[in-house]
């Protein structure tokens, strides 16, 4: 059984071909479910983001699964096969296992390092096990990727640090306050960066978001959609005296905010840090501004930056977490040879113990005037033997390092016991029931 | 006694240090598991000391060198395992270290002066001594709130911002630290004082009480130390002093009260003389 994987994702396809492709509008499990069905493949685990559509799929056969595939992707999604074969890649068995922990880990991530992508590897695997797509191909290879993510998290900085403008503020505003739960945030203008940031600012726990605007009906859409109290105008500088956050993004040509009227309605709270995020461009406030003691002011530039340098230093991470996930690779085929082993192992041991019993119970007539207890030593004594004697051949087999030799290894076990004697194996009666059936 | 002690130290302060660039968790419960057997062991020091002369051992300035350090350890302890926030620990070790290789190398002996027989010689010094750990872990509050403003002000986001707590976390320790450090130290003074007249009624002839007065170094300077943390809490409440300012103030409380502690108190003192 192979692993097989096709998929597009945005290093192979433009956005408009991945949107024609997405699932995840769509029905992830009835999808899921379709694939599996269908003769060349077993398992299947559809992972779809806006980022990528991949097909995880277990097969006997890749090139007639790859077939299946596409046409499945064609009918599914209404697109002719030729608009997207071009940008499909597919991988097999290892390549596909890096794939997938690649993905896991963030690696392969627009943004590398971002932390949805292993919740929403994680979703598309439950979906898929919710309609019993998934058998022991896929569940092995996406359960080990799921704590291939976790490692390179805790062991690489690839996913640390703020790489959008509005987290990089939030996480600014973290470092000066503390908790920001009570916190008051006055937003002067309503933009996208000003209202993602204040979303994130809510999502933080804080207190009062107080929003302004020279267009009345802005401040308000942005109040609604932030859960935040919209006053006018005039009141900007009234609401400022009580902020500990405050972000400008408005299209004003001149400061809406100087030295002297900060100092004028800040003056009474001398010594509490007030945090100000200048997103405008002409800037809103007044570079002076940030010689008080206790102001912090960034502007667009000054977080773009931040951005800029997490963003290096992310990648300065992305050698460490590469060689983790190579090493989880090869961790992991060599835990599935060792899993393809099993029936031999299984077979072998059943071989044995069939002679045990049977020379047992040919020399019957002469253990019959034993006392019980020595009966029990003599068999106990027996199977030690036994035991002894399969130690090491099971830990060579599990430990074999390629698949070829696994085979060839295999093939004189098998002969050299006999082992493909369905005869042989008959006096066993499933003593050991660990299933053979692995790819 | 005390080098048992001072290697557990040493060895928490690497791994604090470790913790500290690699941001390594695992290494962080080792140094915090070294320091806390390292104060285990130095309680237990301490207990034989005080067994074998029958108090606290504090009239040498040595052994209440390796008192203070023993308080100062608790105390970091204390803020570490309440806070959950280990950063601190790579300052601090220094100190210990530090201050613990003194009675280390010069053990020195605790003799008894018969004035020392007071219950208020015990409250007194420690009292003082508390006082002095306090301020030990505010001086190095304010050195890492520094480290953090300038970064954060500068927008020079690098290698402490990442490691070290917030702003306002700093700044709020490092208040009640100063805080608390403030009552002992005034707590301490008063009782010396009255403790001082006591005595004169009873030895007027003893040279250490002829010698109590503010021309004394020692008493100079830990009133000197008294009006920079008096000023420090005074400041935060009525003149927003909180910050960078009372940051400096701390530690410049730290440095005299260190000033007086081990250089007075070993070399210039005439009233505090004890051994």
């Amino acid at each position: 059984m192979h692993l097989f994987l096709l998929g597009v994702s945005h290093r192979t396809a433009p956005v408009d071909l991945r949107e024609r492709l997405d699932f995840s509008s769509r029905d992830l499990s009835a999808a899921a479910e379709a694939i599996a069905h269908r003769p060349s493949m077993s398992e299947s685990v559809v992972l779809s983001t806006c980022n990528r559509s991949e097909i995880y799929v277990a097969s006997s056969d890749p090139a007639q699964a790859r077939e299946e595939l596409v046409g499945f992707l064609s009918d599914y999604h209404h697109v002719p096969a030729q608009a997207f074969q071009p940008h499909l890649f597919a991988l097999e068995n290892s390549a596909a296992v890096a794939h997938l922990f690649r993905v896991a880990a963030g690696l392969d991530s627009l943004v590398v390092g971002e932390p949805q992508i292993l919740g929403q590897v994680k979703d598309a695997y439950q979906t898929a096990a919710g309609k019993q797509c998934v058998g022991p191909v896929l569940s092995n290879a996406f359960r080990w990727s799921f704590g291939v993510g976790k490692r390179v998290r805790t062991e690489t900085a690839l996913g640390e640090g703020a790489v959008s403008v509005s987290f990089a503020a939030v996480s600014l505003a973290r470092k000066i306050f503390g908790r920001l739960k009570g916190r008051r945030v006055l937003v002067v203008g309503a933009g996208e960066i000003s209202s993602l940031t204040a979303q994130h600012l809510r999502t933080q726990g804080v207190g009062e978001i107080v929003i302004t605007s020279r267009t009345q009906a802005n401040a308000e859409a942005l109040a609604n959609e932030v859960g935040g109290l919209a006053v006018p105008w005039e009141g900007m500088i009234g609401a400022l005296g009580s902020a500990d956050i405050v972000i400008t993004a408005t299209g004003s040509q001149r400061p809406i905010i100087t030295r002297a009227q900060l100092e004028a309605s800040h003056g009474y709270r001398r010594g509490t840090p007030l945090f100000i995020i200048d997103v405008a461009v002409p800037r809103d406030v007044d570079p002076a501004i940030a010689e008080i003691e206790q102001v912090f002011l960034y502007n667009i530039d000054d977080l773009q930056s931040i951005v800029e340098e997490n963003l290096s230093r992310r990648k300065a991470e992305v050698e460490r977490a590469e060689s983790i996930v190579n090493e989880e690779v090869t961790k992991f085929m060599a835990w599935q040879r060792s899993r393809t082993a099993v029936p031999t192992v299984v077979a072998l041991r059943q071989r044995f113990e069939a002679i045990r019993r049977s020379e047992l119970q040919r020399l019957e007539g002469k253990l019959g005037s034993l006392p019980p207890e020595a009966r029990a030593r003599v068999d106990e004594i027996t199977r030690l033997i036994v035991e002894k004697l399969l130690l090491e051949p099971t830990e060579q087999l599990k430990a074999l390092p390629d698949e070829e030799t696994q085979a060839a290894y295999t093939e004189a076990v098998n002969r050299l016991f006999k082992l493909t004697d369905e005869d042989s194996l008959d006096d066993t009666r499933g003593k050991r029931s660990e299933s053979p059936k692995q790819s | 006694m005390n080098t048992l002690p001072l290697l557990l130290y040493a060895a928490a302060g690497v791994a604090y240090a470790i913790h500290f660039a690699r941001r390594d968790q695992a290494v962080g419960r080792t140094a915090t598991t070294l320091l806390l057997f390292g104060a285990l062991v130095h309680t237990f020091v301490i207990g034989m000391q005080t067994m074998e002369v029958r108090h606290v051992p504090f009239a040498n300035p040595s052994r209440a060198v390796s008192t203070f350090v023993w308080l100062l350890t608790l105390s970091y302890l204390y803020l570490e395992l309440t806070t959950d926030e280990r950063s601190m620990g790579v300052f601090i070790l220094p100190v210990i270290v530090g201050l613990q290789a003194i009675p280390a190398v010069y053990p020195g002996v605790e003799y008894r002066d018969a004035v020392l027989d007071s219950p208020w010689f015990w409250i007194h010094v420690s009292s003082l001594l508390f006082a002095y750990a306090s301020f030990g872990l505010s001086g190095i509050l304010g050195l890492t709130y520094v480290l953090q403003f300038k970064e954060i002000k500068k927008k020079h986001l690098g290698y402490f911002y990442t490691r070290l707590p917030s702003l306002q976390v700093l700044d709020v320790m490092n208040s009640r630290a100063v805080a608390v450090g403030w009552v002992f130290l005034t707590f301490g003074v008063v009782v010396g004082a009255v403790w001082t007249a006591q005595a004169r009624g009873i030895d007027p002839t003893d040279p250490n009480l002829q010698a109590m007065s503010l021309d004394d170094p020692k008493i100079f300077v830990a009133m000197l130390t008294w009006g920079v943390y008096s000023f420090a809490v005074v400041a935060r409440r009525t003149l927003g002093w909180s910050g960078r300012r009372a940051a400096w103030l701390s530690a410049l409380g730290f440095a005299f009260a260190m000033l007086n502690f081990l250089a007075i108190n070993y070399f210039v003192t005439t009233s505090h003389t004890f051994y």
